[in-house]
């Protein structure tokens, strides 16, 4: 009898083991993720999801909306228009790098087979810069934004569509890797991203309503009125690590391409809507 | 009585002499211990780090031992690296203890 029990829970141990480390699919992933959200918030039209907080907060909506009217990202659309069309030194400009500009924020994140790499879009503008012998631009704050608010803005209503090609075996590790950032718990608060936006969202954390990841990729770059600017996805990654008390990790890194892989994989099917505003 | 006066005063010399050069022994000791503590910190920070688990403030803290220590204040110093040392540790645990990928339970997978 002791033997057979000791082979029930060898048995039970077994299967729980085999259950949660199950290997999912791209497709399954993104089902499950987004199944959860319509439940989660049955009145949200999906395609609202865009709005992040605002599509589940009336109050703050409102505020929001309010904001929309005389938009704080405006000036840096302009800039950034300035700067699309300035020739570099040599005598091109960021058309000569991307033909199909400006409207090209949903071709990002994509996997650059060459490379080998998730590329994303600042990182793309940044090697158009240094192959014409330009400096780079800072990933998290300044001039980078102002491009970004000009691409993202012409770019609004593009939908998201990330792809993971199956040609390459390598992509899918990078998108299997930002998953696993994505819920992998870290920092002196031991959270992951998935507690505060998944588990979590539409509770309130101090005075905040927690997003939804859900569309959390569709609105930057973000003017936000605590940091009085336009800042990045980057940016806000590395703002929410610290946030958690773990220390964040180099923008346009390898971490931060394949959480973006993956984030903005999770909100296939939603509309551009950047630049944003945001609390 | 002058006898008498240069016999206080060598041994008060003395006395002084002892405990300067205690002190001075103490300050030496107390300064490589604290050094040690600091050292073991960063390694144990760089161990996190080597797995992506380090803490934001882990390496603040340390910059914090090694400015009270040139101050010093060996005391403070210590209780920091030692606070930066625990930090490192669970910070490479917590990293160790989320190697492999678990997927969380209300996430349903048709």
């Amino acid at each position: 009898m002791k033997h057979l029990l000791r082979k029930l829970t060898l048995l039970v141990m077994t299967c729980g083991f085999v259950a949660s480390a199950q290997a999912t699919t791209p497709e399954e992933d993104l089902a499950a993720f987004q199944s959860f959200f319509k439940k989660r918030f049955p009145n949200v039209e999906t395609q609202d999801f865009i709005n992040g907080a605002y599509a589940i907060d009336p109050v703050g909506r409102e505020n929001w909306e309010a904001i929309e009217e005389f938009p704080p990202y405006e000036p840096f659309i302009d800039e950034g228009q300035a700067m699309w069309e300035a020739p570099f030194a040599n005598g091109k400009t960021y058309k000569d790098c991307f033909p199909d500009g400006p409207a090209i924020r949903g071709k990002y994140p994509h996997w650059d087979k060459e490379k080998g790499m998730v590329m994303t879009l600042p990182l793309a503008l940044n090697n158009c810069r240094k192959a014409n012998g330009e400096k780079p631009l800072k990933y998290k704050k300044g001039p980078i934004n102002n491009i970004l608010s000009y691409i993202s803005y012409e770019s609004r209503g593009q939908i998201t569509n990330v792809e993971i090609p199956s040609d390459d075996p390598k992509a899918l590790e990078a998108y299997e890797a930002g998953k696993k950032f994505y819920y992998t718990r870290r920092g002196q608060l031991n959270f992951s991203c998935a507690h505060c936006h998944l588990q979590n969202a539409g509770m309130i954390l101090r005075t905040e309503t927690l997003s939804p990841a859900l569309g959390h990729t569709t609105h930057f770059p973000v003017y936000r009125s605590k940091w009085g600017t336009v800042g990045t996805l980057h940016r806000r990654f590395t703002g929410c690590n610290k946030q958690v008390r773990a220390k964040p990790f180099k923008a346009h890194g390898e971490e931060y391409r394949n959480l973006e892989y993956f984030l903005t994989y999770m909100s296939n099917g939603l509309p551009l809507n950047g630049p944003g505003a945001r609390k | 009585m002058h006898k008498t006066k240069v016999l206080k005063f060598s041994l008060l010399a003395g006395i002084l002499c002892s405990s300067m050069t205690t002190l001075a022994l103490a300050d030496d000791v107390s300064a490589a211990k604290v050094q040690k503590l600091i050292d073991a910190a960063d390694s144990a920070r760089k161990q996190a780090a080597e797995v992506g688990g380090e803490w934001r403030d882990t390496s603040k803290m340390i910059k914090k031992a090694k400015a009270l220590l040139e101050k010093g204040d060996f005391v403070a110093a210590a209780k920091l690296a030692n606070k930066a040392a625990k930090q490192g540790h669970l910070g490479y645990e917590q990293a160790m203890s989320q190697k492999e990928l678990t997927l969380p339970s209300y996430l349903h997978y048709e």
